[in-house]
């Protein structure tokens, strides 16, 4: 059994201990106020009396916090008073994810997470341990799932009688996702050895890392890409935890810095705003000034307290103008922050990524734990031609957006699809469309949410000096490319193995969802929908990231292509569920 | 095809009733407390809520369907959104037979069907007799084992 870092005896000392003291206060006050007897001077004993009792549970709490990585299980045993040992078999391991603060990345340490599916919060978290001692965690579990997973295949193939000399030991096809078609039909060596000499910048490297990049440098990307390669891999050794072990790693992607500024500019993110808002309220007066300042040339008021209608709009116009912009920038440099050095690898079965600028993000995800891959962009980056690729598991945590991880933040579109098509060996997808019926639709739809603009416009107009509330007519001006633009960028395709939904305009979703991780299939058909004939299938699976994100579903399709998709999936699923069952049986197959 | 037992309809007025209780309620307090209104106000929306809620009853029960199919469990169902659910047997997780106090005492149980999917996880048949649902729930069981396949976690 292992303890934590000694560091976080002291941490969770001092923060217990603060917490007593606290605690030790409060109820002195209260008992003083409430008792004669006690006076309130027993507050400067029973407070340090706190501090004390609460540092020693902390203390306590390191000493009985111990964890263990057995040959099938990763144990946690903590508790001071309770206790509780909990044990994860390695092969219910979603993804291990390693996350490294700005202090934290001072003083070499991390917060591990091991995630299962199932369950509202992290399942094995260590908080915290050495830089070092994660490393070697997520290199051990992932050793270790693929030690287990071959005993317990030969476990079934001995158990087997009538397959004699079974294919045991060998590694099997993951899943839906094959391995070569990843790596070029080049699978990787997962023990340690000399590296093929394929690689010139890491072939003088030690022997225990090659990165084999796999990008097609060549044919997709543009000279920045590749300059932006890591060019002295002595350096990354130090802080590169992730990518340091004996499983050769390969490369299947990193961020230039081209594509991360891009990334950085072309992407969105309105929790950005919160921020704003805590700037403009703690920096209130300097920030009035700065809005008054710029607005007094278009007309607006002389101070906060004196103006007129026509000041105050253009007030709030020119307030939420700044609000948007910092909001854009600050996002912006979130972003950067979060995604710099983004690079993603593959080791044995394993995706592995790392990430960040100030707090250091890694992780690794099991490929055949992949539930889903989906590639997103906003408006911004389709005219640029650019795309994002997500893997999703069933794994869910909060620091990872929910079981959902960027494999390819941000990278030309065609190569994103590729990634996509190689990794789920998938064929090109030809998209198609609901038809115009579904258009009408929403034209239908935004015409409404425009009269209600009027309508409220007008109300107000009506009750406040406002003027002008016929303005809001303009409104009707956006409906129809509005609609025509939801429509646009529907769209499904049933293919062989799989089956993929487009939706969204401002943030496009394609879900790639293999038949074989289909959970339930829904027709669903509001009132609306069904005086125009059309339905929604929705296609559920145990990616936690439906949360964040809804569930696929293809829109306002024609209700008989609904119901057709409805049957397909669950024929596909019955047959991929077949063909796995025989693989298995050839022992091509790793079963959960 | 097969419906849902006919008490059903019971519960889910007694569930409109309850509802049109509280809206009454909120409308006397609010004649008690904020402003005088009319007795017919309270009454009336209350009124509007029960019909609505029978209205709702009687269609949602002449809709509700459910089989077991070769494959799967097989659901339709909705007034405003009508639902066609297909659960396949070997992605169901386990399943509960329960009933809450109005459905024991109108003598029906509900079946809950649960997958290892996120947003619609767990589907639930009620208005079944306790008979029936612990039949569903032992083929539904039977089911599952024998597709034996692995849930895709």
């Amino acid at each position: 059994m292992s303890r934590l870092h000694p560091l976080s005896a002291v941490l969770m000392a001092l923060n217990r201990g603060f917490t007593g003291l606290f605690v030790g206060f409060v109820l002195a006050t209260v008992l003083a106020a409430a008792f004669d007897p006690v006076s309130g001077f027993w507050t400067i004993v029973a407070a340090p009396m706190g501090f004390l009792l609460g540092a020693a549970y902390g203390v306590a709490y390191y000493y009985r916090f111990e964890y263990e990585l057995t040959a099938d299980t990763f144990d946690v045993a903590s508790g001071v008073f309770s206790r509780r040992d909990r044990e994860i078999p390695y092969h219910r391991v979603q993804n291990v994810d390693v996350r490294q603060g700005v202090l934290f990345k001072l003083f070499g340490l991390a917060i591990v997470n091991v995630e299962t599916a199932g369950g509202g919060a992290t399942e094995g978290v260590l908080n915290f341990v050495g830089e070092d001692e994660a490393a070697r965690l997520q290199r051990e579990i992932r050793r270790l799932t693929a030690e287990s997973k071959r005993r317990r295949k030969d476990r079934r193939a001995a158990a087997k009688d009538d397959h004699e000399g079974g294919p045991a030991g060998q590694e099997g096809d993951l899943e839906w996702i094959d391995p070569d078609a990843l790596e070029g039909g080049d699978r990787p060596e997962e023990a340690i050895g000399p590296p093929e000499a394929a690689d010139p910048e890491s072939a003088d490297v030690d022997g225990e890392r090659v990165y084999a990049d796999l990008d097609d440098a060549g044919d997709e990307l543009g000279p920045a890409d590749v300059a932006d390669e890591p060019s002295d891999p002595e350096d990354e050794s130090t802080d590169e935890p992730v990518f340091a072990d004996e499983y050769r790693t390969r490369r299947l992607f990193g961020l230039s810095s081209r594509e991360l500024l891009l990334y950085s500019f072309a992407s969105f993110r309105f929790a950005a705003a919160a921020v704003v808002f805590f700037f403009a309220f703690v920096a209130g007066d300097t920030a009035l000034e700065v809005v008054l300042a710029t607005a007094r040339p278009f007309g607006g008021p002389e101070t906060i307290a004196a103006g007129t209608p026509r000041g105050y709009a253009m007030l709030t116009l020119i307030s939420l103008f700044y609000g948007a912009v910092l909001t854009y920038v600050v996002g912006a440099g979130f972003t950067f922050v979060s995604y710099y050095g983004f690079q993603l690898g593959r080791a044995g079965d394993d995706l592995v990524y790392e990430r960040g600028l100030l707090q250091n993000y890694s992780g690794s995800i099991p490929v055949e734990k992949v539930q889903s891959v989906t590639i997103t962009d906003n408006p911004l980056q389709r005219l640029i031609g650019y795309a994002g690729l997500w893997v999703e598991t069933a794994g869910y945590g909060p620091d990872s957006t929910g079981g959902s991880q960027s494999a390819i933040p941000l990278a030309r579109e065609r190569r994103a699809y590729r990634f996509a098509e190689r990794f789920t060996d998938l064929e090109r997808p030809t998209m198609e469309r609901p038809t115009t019926v579904a258009r009408r639709r929403y034209l239908a739809r935004y015409s409404i949410v425009a009269g209600l603009l009027v309508a409220a416009a007008y109300g107000l107009s009506r009750t406040t000096p406002l003027v002008g509330w016929y303005y809001a007519l303009l409104a009707f001006l956006a409906v129809p490319p509005a609609a025509h633009l939801k429509w646009l960028n529907l769209g499904y395709y049933v293919g062989e193995n799989h089956v993929v939904l487009r939706s969204g305009f401002w943030r496009r979703q394609t879900t790639v969802v293999p038949y074989y991780r289909v959970q339930t299939v829904n027709t669903r058909r509001s009132i609306f929908q069904r005086r125009l004939g059309l339905a929604s299938l929705v296609v559920d699976t145990a990616s936690s990231q439906t949360f964040f994100r809804g569930t696929p579903t293809a829109y306002d399709v024609d209700l008989s292509a609904a119901r057709s998709i409805h049957g397909d999936c669950r024929e596909r699923l019955r047959t991929a569920l077949a063909k796995r069952a025989a693989d298995e049986d050839a022992g091509e197959i790793e079963f959960e | 095809m097969e419906s849902l037992h006919p008490r059903i309809r019971l519960l889910w007025v007694a569930q409109a009733a309850i509802g049109a209780v509280i809206v009454g309620l909120i409308a006397t307090g609010v004649d008690s407390q904020l402003r005088e209104l009319p007795v017919a106000i309270p009454v009336g929306a209350a009124l509007v809520v029960l019909l609505l809620g029978v209205a709702y009853a009687v269609l949602l029960y002449g809709r509700w369907r459910f089989e077991l199919q070769e494959d799967s469990l097989y659901l339709e169902r909705g007034v405003i959104t009508f639902v066609e659910t297909s659960v396949p047997f070997v992605r169901v997780q386990h399943v509960d037979t329960r009933f809450g106090p109005i459905e024991r005492l109108l003598g029906l149980s509900s079946l809950v069907v649960y997958t290892a999917g996120s947003r619609n996880a767990d589907v639930r048949v009620p208005g079944l007799t306790p008979e029936r649902a612990r039949t569903l729930q032992d083929t539904l069981r039977d089911l599952a084992v024998e597709s034996e396949g692995d849930d895709a976690v």
